[in-house]
């Protein structure tokens, strides 16, 4: 409990993410070598080389607390490489990321899951890599099961699932680990109409008692409602920040269609 | 340590990696008690035949010496694959990587725990008796835990870069099951090359457990001496390696 006031306190006071200066290359060698067969191979052969790709190059942002951010931008530009770096996924080569409160990254639902192992299981298993105590999964078992409509399945092994009860099983889960700091990765379009509005009611929720989102999404008009504050990314580098009409404007006039009428996503592909 | 904060996680991997382990063969568990069971038969029906052998209870000798190999190759292949085989938990969430190498190294060590109580019986029906240095074999059990944990992280990281070392791996295995004393007595090896053959922390551990439970002596302190030195070369260059290469491993998996 004492911990937790702690953390009350330092979120009142901070950013709750401070991005400084944070660039980040890929290696991507002339030649991909997997195996130390290949690497003494390419000893003698002499094709040592790799090139460095920048993803991410000179981004600096803050965060505040309780604020909705969203990232757009064309695929390729960098968005879930950044999603990653805040997510201490990936490592970034320059710059420094500080992240203050407890923060969940919904990257992926279902992180861990295993196909032999039981809807409880896989719970408790899923809950645990979330950062979620034995004791609290406890208490909020039950909430968990009934959110997926998936109370009846509970002893069944996961393999049997469908994609569909895989992924409420996971969101439910995860909306559980009651972060500060919400990172979401277009995983909300899941699951069917009944389930997907749920979950928007979820984020809805989250966004009033004032958790902070990071938010990557191609659907423009999702990113419209959900995020205060946007940031643009093209090749890597911030090209526009700031209220997120004019930010999404920006992106519709970078991707050569200013009515937005086009479906945005597909445009990206194509730019 | 932080690892201590991740009690509850490295808890619920390891007993995930024990049913999952367990649960896919009809008979489950009674496998890996008869495995080690019918693997001592055969070698027993070829190599007392071979060479005139005076090693006491041959039996039980060969046994412990295929309880704890098992232990080592076991561990050590599964544990190379700790990271790769796990690849959502290393692209798509942060949990310190160690834990998912760990946690595979310490659901061996129970295996291996209930592995040795296939000894139990066979060393009362066989008349060797058991001795009260068995309260020692917990101990020499976490010893050779942390020889096989510090060399699995080496492997496990390496592996993610290398993804034939799986095949090299599985050579060597092959090499020191006839490397360490499992199948022959140790009077087998030229008195001059004792010393370098005792260097092999593995041949000590095994040592060890022959003491223990065949002997009923407690291991000589020199046996403890290199088998601890080893421990902490390998865990500290375990350590170094592991999280050095793990910075890119959500790139390279």
């Amino acid at each position: 409990m004492k911990l937790l006031l702690k953390e009350k306190v330092r979120q009142d006071c901070e950013d709750a993410i401070v991005v400084k200066n944070v660039s980040k290359y890929f290696k991507i060698p002339r030649e991909k070598k997997r195996t130390i067969y290949e690497n003494i191979l390419g000893l003698f052969q002499g094709n040592y080389g790799y090139e460095e790709f920048w993803a991410l190059k000179d981004i600096d942002f803050t965060v505040k607390h309780g604020e909705t951010f969203g990232v757009i931008g064309p695929n390729g530009s960098g968005k879930s490489t950044l999603l990653k770096i805040l997510a201490w996924v990936l490592y970034p080569e320059v710059g420094s990321v500080k992240i203050n409160g407890r923060l969940a990254p919904f990257l992926e639902l279902g992180v861990g899951f295993h196909p032999d192992l039981t809807a409880r299981e896989n719970v408790y298993l899923y809950g645990s890599i979330l950062g979620l105590t034995r004791k609290e999964l406890k208490t909020k078992y039950e909430e968990i099961m009934d959110f997926a409509e998936l109370k009846r399945f509970e002893n069944v092994k996961l393999r049997s699932f469908s994609s569909g009860m895989y992924v409420r099983l996971g969101f439910s889960t995860a909306i559980q680990a009651n972060p500060d700091i919400f990172l979401l990765d277009e995983v909300l379009a899941v699951g069917d109409e009944h389930f997907q509005k749920k979950c928007k009611d979820k984020i809805e929720e989250f966004k009033r008692s004032g958790r902070t989102i990071v938010f990557v999404s191609h659907d423009l008009e999702s990113v419209k409602k959900v995020c205060k504050k946007t940031m643009l990314l093209s090749g890597g580098r911030i090209v526009a920040m700031g209220e997120t009409g004019k930010v999404v404007d920006e992106y519709l006039r970078l991707v050569g269609d200013p009515a937005g009428k086009n479906d945005p996503g597909m445009k990206a592909i194509a730019h | 340590m932080y690892l201590w904060d991740y009690r509850e996680l490295i808890g619920n991997l390891v007993v995930s990696d024990l049913k999952i382990k367990y649960a896919n063969s009809v008979l489950g568990f009674a496998w890996s008690l008869l495995n080690p069971l019918m693997m001592m038969v055969i070698l027993y029906m070829v190599f007392s035949n071979i060479y005139k052998n005076n090693q006491q209870n041959f039996v039980i000798y060969l046994l412990i010496g295929i309880l704890s190999w098992r232990f080592f190759s076991m561990v050590t292949t599964s544990a190379l694959e700790s990271i790769v085989t796990k690849q959502s938990l290393v692209k798509k969430i942060y949990i310190p990587r160690d834990i998912l190498t760990l946690s595979v190294v310490i659901s061996g060590l129970i295996s291996s725990f209930l592995e040795f109580l296939v000894l139990l019986p066979l060393l009362v029906i066989l008349g060797v008796g058991i001795s009260s240095t068995i309260v020692i074999f917990p101990v020499v059990q976490i010893l050779f835990f942390l020889i096989i944990y510090g060399l699995s992280l080496i492997l496990a990281s390496l592996y993610v870069y290398f993804r034939d070392l799986n095949q090299i791996w599985q050579v060597a295995i092959q090499l020191g099951f006839f490397l360490c004393p499992i199948v022959y007595p140790l009077s087998y090896i030229p008195e001059k090359l004792q010393a370098y053959y005792m260097l092999n922390p593995v041949t000590r551990v095994i040592g060890m457990y022959r003491d223990i439970f065949l002997n009923g002596t407690i291991p000589g302190l020199s046996d403890f001496l290199v088998v601890l030195a080893f421990v902490a070369i390998l865990l500290i260059v375990g350590n170094l390696v592991f999280s050095k290469l793990s910075r890119r491993f959500a790139e390279e998996v």
